[in-house]
């Protein structure tokens, strides 16, 4: 497989949300809002991009019967590093990720990817494997925020800019919102929409019948 | 045995790195993290301390409170006090930042850090959460449980009891400690 194969695989093929379903729970819980599904996604991207680096580099010296052990190891140092940066530089991201940035250490994107990706292949192939399986969840992340935000609360919230408040307000949709979006059943509901179009849309790239 | 030796030395050795990674990342960020704990602290004492001015503070450090100021009224007197405590919730220890009259009647208060689950335990940062409090603790007491609240205000703590218990707790703690103050510094 080429390197830009393992690179972009994880944008729709192998997408971990959509496809592979992995991750569930961070999705669910950070999406109702955009820039709590960027914060998570550049936060995963980096802690799996990192761990898949480190785990294939070591990948020759950790012995198999500790293994799980040191991923964990590894993985839960990465999401203290994220923790701490976000604390210092982006504290309303880190306020809003709230328990979900801690628990990113047993997300199965990360676990998944190590064990059935870094630990057997190159460094190269593991980088790009992370970069693209986090832009991946970060795709998939804010596609699900932005709809539950814009048809749930009326609005798209982003990071505040000089003047801009960060929060983008919708005429017509944030006087009578579908608020059941903004809840967890909401959240259950779209994914399962968003998962029979991904599942027919692979079927139909496979040339099945959709 | 060679075999246990050298995986445990290698198990050592990774997470001896993966610690210095860790130590380097928060010796850089542990001065900015400070300084942001402190601007909302004194935020928080602006925010609570209800029009009057704020004194000396004052360390106590008893495990439930952790440092009381006086709040000053216009002509100089003791007005009644701002008190920080600390109490335990679903997802462990919690701040909660209060100002009360010299009788012990809350006059505001603001969770400050804690862990508590987003759409559950973390409602109690929100504004509304405290009017449920406010006002009381003097004359009135404090409502340590739910079966103390009203119909709708025991609805909106639903699903969240630890983290209600845990305030309701600190702020009739930090009202008796006030009226064991008195007005008097």
């Amino acid at each position: 497989m080429s390197h830009i194969n393992e690179l972009t695989k994880g944008i729709f093929k192998e997408n971990p949300t959509f496809i592979i379903m992995l991750g569930m729970c961070p999705t669910l819980g950070v999406s109702t809002q955009v820039s709590n599904a960027i914060g998570m996604g550049l936060s995963v991207i980096f802690v799996l991009t990192c761990s898949n680096i480190f785990i294939s580099l070591l990948r020759k010296i950790i012995p198999d019967s500790v293994r799980i052990p040191c991923y964990i190891v590894i993985i839960a140092s990465f999401v203290t590093i994220v923790e701490m940066v976000l604390h210092a530089y982006v504290p309303s991201v880190y306020e809003a990720l709230g328990v979900y940035l801690p628990l990113i250490v047993v997300n199965c994107i990360i676990l998944g990817r190590a064990e059935a990706f870094a630990g057997k292949n190159g460094v190269l192939d593991s980088a790009l494997d992370g970069i693209g399986m986090g832009v991946g969840f970060t795709l998939s992340l804010s596609l699900i925020a932005l709809i539950r935000e814009v048809l749930g609360a009326g609005t798209i919230t982003l990071f505040p800019m000089g003047s801009f408040s960060g929060v983008i307000t919708l005429p017509g949709l944030s006087a009578s919102p579908v608020r059941v979006l903004t809840l967890a059943a909401g959240a259950l509901l779209l994914m399962g929409y968003l998962k029979a179009f991904f599942q027919w849309k692979t079927e139909r790239c496979k040339g099945g019948k959709a | 045995m060679t075999r246990y030796m050298k995986t445990a030395v290698i198990l050592f050795l990774i997470c001896a790195v993966c610690t210095a990674l860790c130590a380097i990342v928060n010796e850089v960020t542990a001065p900015v993290i400070a300084s942001s704990i402190e601007s909302e602290r004194l935020a928080a004492l602006s925010d609570v301390a209800a029009g009057y001015g704020i004194g000396e503070e004052n360390a106590v450090g008893d495990g439930r409170v952790n440092y009381y100021i006086p709040l000053l009224s216009e002509e100089g007197g003791t007005a009644g006090y701002i008190v920080e405590l600390l109490t335990s919730g679903y997802g462990g220890e919690m701040t909660v930042i209060a100002s009360y009259d010299a009788d012990g009647t809350l006059l505001e208060a603001k969770l400050m850090a804690n862990s508590e689950t987003p759409g559950l335990g973390k409602k109690a940062e929100e504004s509304w959460y405290m009017d449920m409090f406010r006002g009381l603790g003097g004359s009135e007491p404090l409502p340590l449980s739910k079966a103390d609240l009203s119909a709708d205000d025991s609805a909106a703590v639903s699903g969240a009891s630890v983290t209600f218990n845990g305030i309701a707790s600190a702020l009739s703690a930090g009202s008796d400690y006030v009226k064991g103050l008195g007005g008097a510094v």
